[in-house]
Parts: C-alpha cells; sequence; structure tokens
C-alpha cells in the first residue's frame, strides 16, 4: 500500500477530517455517503483527498442506498466505508442488518447529533442504542466509541482490520463535538507502526469449480424456511461470542479503592477522568471506568472492577437519557450496586457537573 | 511590505480564509477587538454557510459585551431551523451596509474568495482584502509545496498570515518550522505576508530578530467555543 502519510507528524485537525485521513491510511479506497451533519466534511475532506490518491466516492440518493453501496462493495473485495449520523442513522439500519446477515466487513463512522427524529445537528450520545442494537437483529456488531481525535484515528485504522477479519459490521461512534472539535494528534501510516492490515478481498465471484474446487458461498439475507435462519442466526452468534474476549476494550483508573464508579463512554469520559481527579483531591475516593467497546460490553470487567473497589454507587454519566445504563444494566445482571444517573441528552457534560452530581448521591 | 491601514480614513473590510483549524476565526476575533480599541465601530460577521450553529455563536454573547457588532447565529434566531440553519442569515448578506469596520470570518474558507459572492457588494468593494490564514501543522498545508498548491486552489488571496500552532502543544519548534515554509510559499507566489500571528502565551518567549516580519500576539478565544 502507498505511504500516505510519511513521517508521523502532528497535526491541528477536526475530528471529521481525521477520520477521513484515517480511512486513507487504512487503505479505504471509496467511500459512499449522503450528507448529514455533523459528518459532512468526512465527506468533504474524502472528497477532496480522493482524486489526489486515486480513491473513489459516491454520493448516492439517500443513506439507505449508501448503506446498500457499501454492502455490494465490500462483496466485490473494496475496502468500503460509509460516515453518517442521527436520521441517517436510522435509515442505514436496514443495509447495517444486511451486514450482519450476510457477514460483512462493513465500516461505518456514525457522530452522534441530537435526537429523536431530525433533533440538533450538533451533538449527543443518544445513538448508542440504535448503534449498538439498532436493527431487526441480534446486535451482531462491533461497536468502537472514541473519545479523541487520536482514537479516532487509532480506530479507524483498527476497525477495519476488525471488520475484515472478522466479517462483523464494525463502527466508529463519535459524536458532533469530537467531529468539529480541533485538537492535535498524530498521523500514521500503520505499516510503520507494525500494524499490518488485513487486504480485502473479494468474497463472490470466487474461482475455481464449486462442490470440486471449493464450497458454495452463501451470502444470505433471506432464508425460505424458519429452521434455515435459525441455524444461521444461532451459528452467528455462538462465533459473535467466541471472539468477544478479543474484541473488548476499556478504560479503567483508580477503581482499586473507590467509593463510587463514574461510569461513561466517549467525548464524557474526558469530563468523567476530570471529575474523578477533582473528587481524588478533595479526599473523595471516585474511580473511572469506560467501555470503549459498547458491542461486545466490557461486562466482566466492570464486575470485577465493582468487586475489588467495594464501591457502592455506579454514576453512569451520558448526554443521553439512560442509553448507556440500559446497555449497562443488562450487562450487570445480578449486581447490587446502587446505580445513579447524570443523564444530560443532547448537551455536553463537564466535569463540574459529575462533581456536583457524586456529591449529592454520596 | 504588506501593511495594514489602521489609521487611514479609509474603512477596513478584512475576509479571513484558510482551512478548518487553521485559526480563521481566532484571527478575525483578535483583529476586530484590535480595531475596536483603536476606536473603530467595528462588525463581525460569522459567515459559516455549511456549519452556522458551529463556530462564533457559543461565545458570540461574549463577544456582543465586548462592544462588537456580531453578526452570527444565536439560540433565540435559530429556534426550528435545523439542518436548513445552513442558510445564509440576511444580515451577513448585507454587512456591509454596517457602518465603519467589517471583518468577515469565512467558515469552512476552503472555497476561499468565492463564498463572498454571497455578501453583496463585496466583490466592488474597493477596500476589501482577502487574507488567508494558513496553519503549518495541517495535512494539506505542511510543506512548502502544499502550502503552495492551498493557496494557488484559493484563489484570489491579497496576503497571508502565518499562524502555525498546534493547539495546548505548541512549541517554538513547531511556530518557526511551519511559519518558514509558509513564508517561502508565499514568497514564491508575490503574495504579501500581512504578519505572524503567536498565542500570547509565548509573548516573551521569542527571539526580537527571529524574523523581519511584524508579529502579533493573539489572545485565544475559540476553546470556550468547544470547537
Amino acid at each position: 500500500m502507498p505511504n500516505v502519510i510519511g513521517e508521523p507528524k502532528k497535526s491541528f485537525m477536526t475530528g471529521n477530517e481525521t477520520a477521513a485521513w484515517a480511512c486513507l491510511a487504512a487503505g479505504a479506497e471509496i467511500m459512499f455517503g449522503y450528507p448529514i451533519t455533523p459528518q459532512n466534511e468526512i465527506m468533504h475532506y474524502w472528497t477532496r483527498l480522493a482524486p489526489k490518491y486515486d480513491k473513489g466516492f459516491l454520493q448516492t440518493e439517500d443513506e439507505l442506498s449508501a448503506g446498500f453501496t457499501v454492502c455490494g462493495s465490500v462483496q466485490s473485495g473494496k475496502k468500503a466505508f460509509t460516515a453518517t449520523a442521527g436520521p441517517g442513522n436510522v435509515l442505514m439500519q436496514e443495509p447495517f442488518g444486511m451486514a450482519e446477515a450476510m457477514r460483512l466487513p462493513l465500516l461505518a463512522i456514525i457522530q452522534q447529533r441530537g435526537g429523536p427524529s431530525s433533533g440538533t445537528v450538533v451533538y449527543s450520545q443518544q445513538e448508542v442504542t440504535l448503534t449498538t442494537f439498532g436493527g431487526n437483529g441480534e446486535g451482531m456488531r462491533i461497536v468502537y466509541s472514541t473519545a479523541s481525535h487520536q482514537e479516532i484515528y487509532d480506530y479507524i485504522i483498527k476497525g477495519f482490520n476488525t471488520a475484515w477479519k472478522y466479517r462483523f459490521p464494525v463502527f466508529i461512534l463519535g459524536d458532533g463535538y469530537q467531529a468539529k472539535m480541533r485538537e492535535p494528534l498524530e498521523m500514521y501510516d500503520p505499516e510503520d507502526r507494525g500494524i499490518e492490515m488485513v487486504k480485502p478481498y473479494p468474497l463472490i465471484g470466487l474461482g475455481g469449480e464449486i462442490g470440486k474446487d471449493r464450497e458454495a458461498e452463501h451470502l444470505c439475507n433471506i432464508y425460505s424456511l424458519e429452521e434455515e435462519l435459525y441455524e444461521v442466526v444461532m451459528k452467528v452468534a455462538a462465533e459473535y461470542e467466541s471472539i468477544q474476549d478479543n474484541l473488548v476494550e476499556y478504560s479503567e483508573k483508580n477503581c482499586e479503592d473507590a467509593d463510587v464508579i463514574i461510569l461513561s463512554h466517549g467525548v464524557v469520559s474526558r469530563a468523567a477522568e476530570d471529575a474523578m481527579n477533582i473528587l481524588r483531591a478533595q479526599g473523595i475516593k471516585a474511580g473511572y471506568f469506560r467501555p470503549i467497546t459498547l458491542r461486545p460490553y466490557p461486562q466482566q470487567q466492570l464486575r470485577d472492577a465493582i468487586a475489588k473497589s467495594g464501591a457502592k454507587v455506579l454514576l453512569c454519566a451520558e448526554s443521553a437519557y439512560g442509553q448507556l445504563q440500559r446497555l449497562t444494566k443488562q450487562e450487570l445482571y445480578g449486581e447490587t450496586i446502587k446505580m445513579e444517573s447524570l443523564f444530560m441528552p443532547g448537551v455536553g457534560i463537564i466535569d463540574y457537573d459529575i462533581v456536583e452530581k457524586v456529591k449529592s448521591v454520596i | 511590505m504588506f501593511s495594514f491601514t489602521s489609521n487611514s480614513s479609509q474603512r477596513i473590510v478584512e475576509a479571513f480564509v484558510g482551512e478548518y483549524a487553521s485559526g480563521k476565526s481566532e484571527i478575525a476575533i483578535n483583529r476586530a477587538l484590535e480595531l475596536k480599541d483603536q476606536g473603530h465601530k467595528v462588525t463581525l460577521v460569522d459567515l459559516d454557510t455549511v456549519e452556522p450553529f458551529y463556530t462564533l455563536r457559543v461565545i458570540s454573547k461574549q463577544l456582543w459585551e465586548t462592544g462588537l457588532n456580531i453578526i452570527s447565529y444565536n439560540r433565540e434566531d435559530s429556534f426550528g431551523l435545523g439542518e436548513t440553519g445552513a442558510m445564509l442569515k440576511p444580515a451577513a448578506r448585507w454587512a456591509l451596509m454596517n457602518e465603519g469596520d467589517v471583518i468577515l470570518d469565512i467558515g469552512y474558507g476552503v472555497h476561499g474568495a468565492r463564498t463572498l459572492n454571497l455578501v453583496e457588494g463585496a466583490f466592488e468593494s474597493p477596500e476589501l482584502c482577502i487574507i488567508a490564514v494558513i496553519n503549518g501543522t495541517r495535512p494539506m498545508t505542511n510543506s512548502r509545496a502544499r502550502t503552495r498548491e492551498f493557496l494557488e486552489e484559493l484563489g484570489r488571496v491579497d496576503a497571508v498570515i502565518l499562524n502555525t500552532h498546534l493547539g495546548d502543544q505548541t512549541t517554538l519548534d513547531i511556530i518557526i518550522e511551519g511559519n518558514q515554509f509558509i513564508r517561502e510559499a508565499a514568497e514564491e507566489l508575490g503574495v504579501p505576508i500581512a504578519y505572524i500571528a503567536i498565542s500570547e502565551d509565548f509573548r516573551g518567549l521569542i527571539p526580537a530578530d527571529q524574523w523581519d516580519l511584524p508579529v502579533k500576539y493573539i489572545k485565544r478565544y475559540m476553546p470556550g467555543a468547544i470547537w
């Protein structure tokens, strides 16, 4: 793969530009997309880069089509991706479901905006439920929730490899703040960091004679009989569960002796970490736990953190009305720790908000 | 060398163009406040045609309180616009009708001066000065060749501001290295250099003989705007 970044260098960028560069560095060949704020600059920037690096772009007539064209493109062996937000993410659930059904290595970057419906164009964390368990399937997806531009870059590169290695759809879950914020990061060519990029490969139109040289490759999103579907879903679920331990990522700080664990994800976890430090400086034993993968969820790791800390309270802080908390509750079934919440749907959360909330619940 | 006519009777109309995160808004705010402090009446226009709810919106109240006339969307007048807020605010179209100096922050300035076709009378204005803000840590302007290519794509540029920085991670070496190749690119194209902009955090840390160009120390307002 041609070297696109060259000498690693710190750059000052928006998150959306970071996403476009990361896709380029990861060897993506084509983007399919439809404009929606706050992800627009991923498209804008990709279309500026594409002619210079001989890459493709197609603006489709809507998000349904953008998702399905990615589904088609990856079947032909192209490393393809899309990016969307809010109502666009809703529309794309149909093609995302197809990617689950047919085990397609689709990668989608989601820059969450406010909801329900068109909500706001600005920011929220209200696409957690949709991105982890949207569609009419079983949530056989891999969702990385990023918190900085460096993570957007790193996890897009990792995400393409996850998608092409395991063949489950992969989501990079950002938000409007991350999309628009400017901050420094270091871009690099993956190979220079010893990261081997999984080469894309065609899923259809394969050589050889079926039955003689190879098995038939059935990429199917509809079955005639209930039992056929049952067998497929059970097989896919078993495969997903077998790789969960390899995929789960999380960050944990100061949980050893914590009286209260602050649970957050994405950009809010930056405020949560600051809040933890402020509380510690004031003599309050606060810990920090952040799922990086929301699917699969680091449930055992969170259970372990609760157990070793002996914490009495788990405070869930999110820019949504309980989407992370619901996800967490289903994963922590059986735990008896008291759950408190700081729900601020559609608005940013700063350290002060969390510090005040912690003080009010301990 | 290019120079600003701050004491001339002619009013000042400046449009700042450049990449995302090049520092357009920061430079525009600082310039507007500088002129106001010189006793000028100043209108600062947020001409972001793509994402009008970002850029200055969050700090526009704070800027109003400084005595600037701000043309920007705010919470009250954007109610219900949603995505259609991407239309031009009417007051921005007629910005040049304001008395006094006009500073235009061309958000999404990658289209350069072309965006100014939305502002009535801009191209006919003898006062208009189009200034490209360049940050040498931006991927599209991180070398002499790339900066030159970028400037050529921008169209009309009357002057360049060297604004190399890396946010909170800025170092003197980064400033010196980036601004050097931007300067070389501008000189190759014969575009005058207005000045070097540096965060006031570096005041006193730069050798007086570092450059034979004017240096302006700027205050950073945009971190308060989240993006």
